[in-house]
């Protein structure tokens, strides 16, 4: 049977539905839970939350795919009460979002400890929950190349992969051959892994798209709404058109290798977030915008249904 | 106003300084490496860390310990909550710190910011994040504030003084000037180089106590009477380390006749650098109470006498640690 780990348990990958591939209930950088700024009541975040999940849920939106890493505020508990009371289905990752979100304990540990780690949460579960997690998260850190650490994620991480038979998520796709060197070493096949925020306003013109899918790997068109069209744009956005184009041609160059989310924050957690901007977009806007530039419904529920359901199934 | 009646912000409210006792400058209560709270083997069962944690604090002050300054700062395991109760319980007083240090330990919140660029937390950013632990409480992460913190405590790598670092020695020094709360220095590879960098922002040499004086570099170096001779405190606080980066206990009753000699019985601290409970890393499981137990008989049958380990114990911290 195909299935994929939800923080309420296995689904069979038939029942997704729709899914946002790379999402986040809330982020924060580590270190972020300390300063009061930021801070909100459970109150205020089930405010903000649930609404956007239940539009989301409204829109016929079926999974949610939280890329939160480990130490960013990734609060399972917290994403099974949204779920239940949703009925979205959220599925939470293993991992990091990149080395420099990696606190020390984790910095110093081993490959080896850290395969531990990403497997024990994928096979086992997360904490004390028995939440297990679907997809591992692993990144650059900033300033554009991969630190060692970096890489020692991406090996671990890959090692989990291929025993625990989930896939990677990639924040950012730039400098992305030491990644598929590693990927490869490890035996872990392309079509596991989704490189992600390869169409952001800072990272695309640097992201070599087409070779990543020339070596069988996924490419995330997933900051789709991070947009110069916002009244306060982030200084990764983009101007909507040019991301639209980019996404079609890729899609025309290299079929069933994209994928589409919106990378929102339904409440961040450590950082002001992006006004206007939130998982719905996909329906309010790039779903409208994809059947404008002639795709046909088969075409957008491959992009947005069947691929996730194929990229998140389990295989082992 | 007298350093006695001073008030020390103890995890339990305001005490005065004269009620703190002999005070042990430089422990950890829980400790926990940053990260380990997430580690899939690690489970933290919080009645076994607090009838651990209160068997060690019952056993210091049978030895006649009165106070624990856990300072390991905001994000090394502090529990304001498990400390509150464990001071009710066990009747020691707990000053708890803010502050964090040195840059390995911080997440990337300070370090990479998400602004473009990724510039760190320049000195300015610490000292309120640092100076409002004093002014309106310690934060438990993400839910409220509690007590005032009783000290600010940073550190500099073991490697040598990184950009961060320095960001951190003067954005502590700015909050223990802002808020009159001491500041607690772990020196990293240059302990008067570390201590300079906070006196330039005009801290008073004798609001700061500076850590690590028992390592051998330091001792080699001479740091532990430059520092007392600028007017900070020297804290010998590896009380009963036994390794290859500290001096024995016989050559910390050295260093402890040779400061009170030079007339700087005035500048001397003790303490162990325990670790209560240690998550995550190694930590350090001698007992707060062997600095009583063992290092007070052999300093005292060295030849120190009672005043001026009565003025170690007592005095010093009770002029370092009341807020001025």
């Amino acid at each position: 049977m195909s299935k994929v780990n939800t923080v309420l348990g296995p689904v069979a990958a038939e029942e997704l539905g729709i899914v946002a591939v790379h999402e986040h209930i809330g982020y924060g950088m580590p270190g972020s839970e300390l300063d009061t700024r930021w801070w909100k009541t459970p109150e205020e975040r089930y405010a903000e939350t649930v609404p956007k999940l239940r539009a989301f849920h409204r829109h016929g939106g079926g999974t949610f795919v939280d890329a939160t890493g480990i130490c960013n505020g990734r609060d399972v508990d917290y994403y099974r009460s949204l779920s239940a009371k949703t009925g979205v289905h959220i599925v939470a990752c293993t991992g990091f979002v990149g080395g420099d979100t990696a606190l020390p304990f984790f910095a110093r540990a081993s490959v080896e400890y850290l395969t531990a780690q990403f497997t024990h949460e994928i096979a086992v579960g997360i904490g004390s929950s028995g939440a297990r997690a679907g997809v591992i998260k692993v990144g650059v850190s900033r300033g554009g190349r991969m630190t060692a650490l970096d890489k020692k994620i991406y090996r671990a991480a890959a090692r989990a992969a291929v025993t625990a038979g989930v896939p990677v998520l990639t924040h950012l796709a730039i400098d992305a051959e030491p990644a598929v060197a590693i990927f490869n070493e490890e035996g872990l096949p392309l079509d596991r892994v989704l490189f992600g925020h390869a169409d952001d306003g800072v990272n695309h013109d640097k992201t070599r798209h087409g070779w990543i899918a020339a070596q069988g790997g996924r490419v995330g068109f997933d900051t789709f709404g991070y947009e110069t069209e916002l009244a306060d744009p982030p200084f990764w956005a983009r101007p909507r058109k040019d991301r639209l184009n980019h996404l079609l041609s890729f899609m025309s160059d290299y079929p069933g290798k994209a994928l589409v989310s919106a990378d929102a924050n339904c409440s961040p957690l450590g950082w002001p977030g992006v006004r206007g901007h939130t998982v719905n977009y996909i329906f309010e806007q790039l779903i409208p915008d994809l059947a404008e530039a002639g795709l046909s419904a088969t075409a957008i529920r491959r992009l947005l249904a069947d691929d996730p359901a194929d990229f998140l199934t389990i295989r082992n | 106003m007298t350093a006695e009646n001073g008030m020390v912000n103890t995890v339990l409210g305001p005490v005065p300084a004269g009620e703190l006792g002999v005070v042990s400058v430089h422990e950890a209560l829980l400790s926990v490496l940053p990260g380990a709270e997430y580690a899939f083997d690690i489970r933290l069962d919080r009645a076994e860390v607090f009838e651990t944690l209160a068997a060690k604090l019952t056993d210091y002050r049978a030895h006649g310990g009165g106070t624990i300054v856990d300072s390991t700062g905001m994000c090394h395991g502090r529990d304001l909550p498990l400390y509150e109760a464990l001071s009710r319980s066990t009747g020691v007083h707990i000053v708890a710190s803010t502050g964090m240090g040195p840059q390995e330990m911080l997440g990337g919140y300070f370090l990479t910011p998400q602004t473009n660029p990724p510039t760190p937390w320049p000195a300015e950013k610490f000292a309120d994040l640092f100076a409002r632990e004093v002014t309106e409480g310690m934060v438990v992460p993400r839910a409220e504030r509690r007590g005032a913190a009783g000290l600010v405590a940073t550190a500099a790598s073991r490697a040598g003084r990184t950009a961060t670092d320095e960001s951190l020695l003067r954005g502590a020094a700015r909050a223990a000037l802002g808020t009159g709360a001491a500041l607690s220095v772990r020196y990293g590879s240059d302990a008067v180089g570390d201590l300079e960098i906070v006196l330039d922002e005009r801290l008073p040499a004798g609001r700061v106590v500076v850590g690590g004086l028992d390592r051998r570099d330091a001792v080699a170096a001479g740091a532990h009477r430059e520092i007392a001779r600028r007017g900070a405190y020297v804290a010998l606080d590896h009380v009963g380390a036994a390794d290859d980066d500290h001096v024995t206990d016989g050559e910390r009753v050295a260093l402890v006749a040779e400061l009170t000699g030079a007339g700087h019985g005035d500048r001397v601290l003790l303490s162990v650098s325990a670790t209560g409970k240690s998550v995550g890393e190694r930590g350090n499981h001698r007992p707060f109470s062997y600095l009583l137990s063992a290092f007070i008989p052999l300093l005292a049958g060295q030849g120190t006498d009672g005043a001026d380990i009565r003025r170690i114990l007592v005095d010093n911290p009770r002029e370092l640690l009341p807020a001025r």
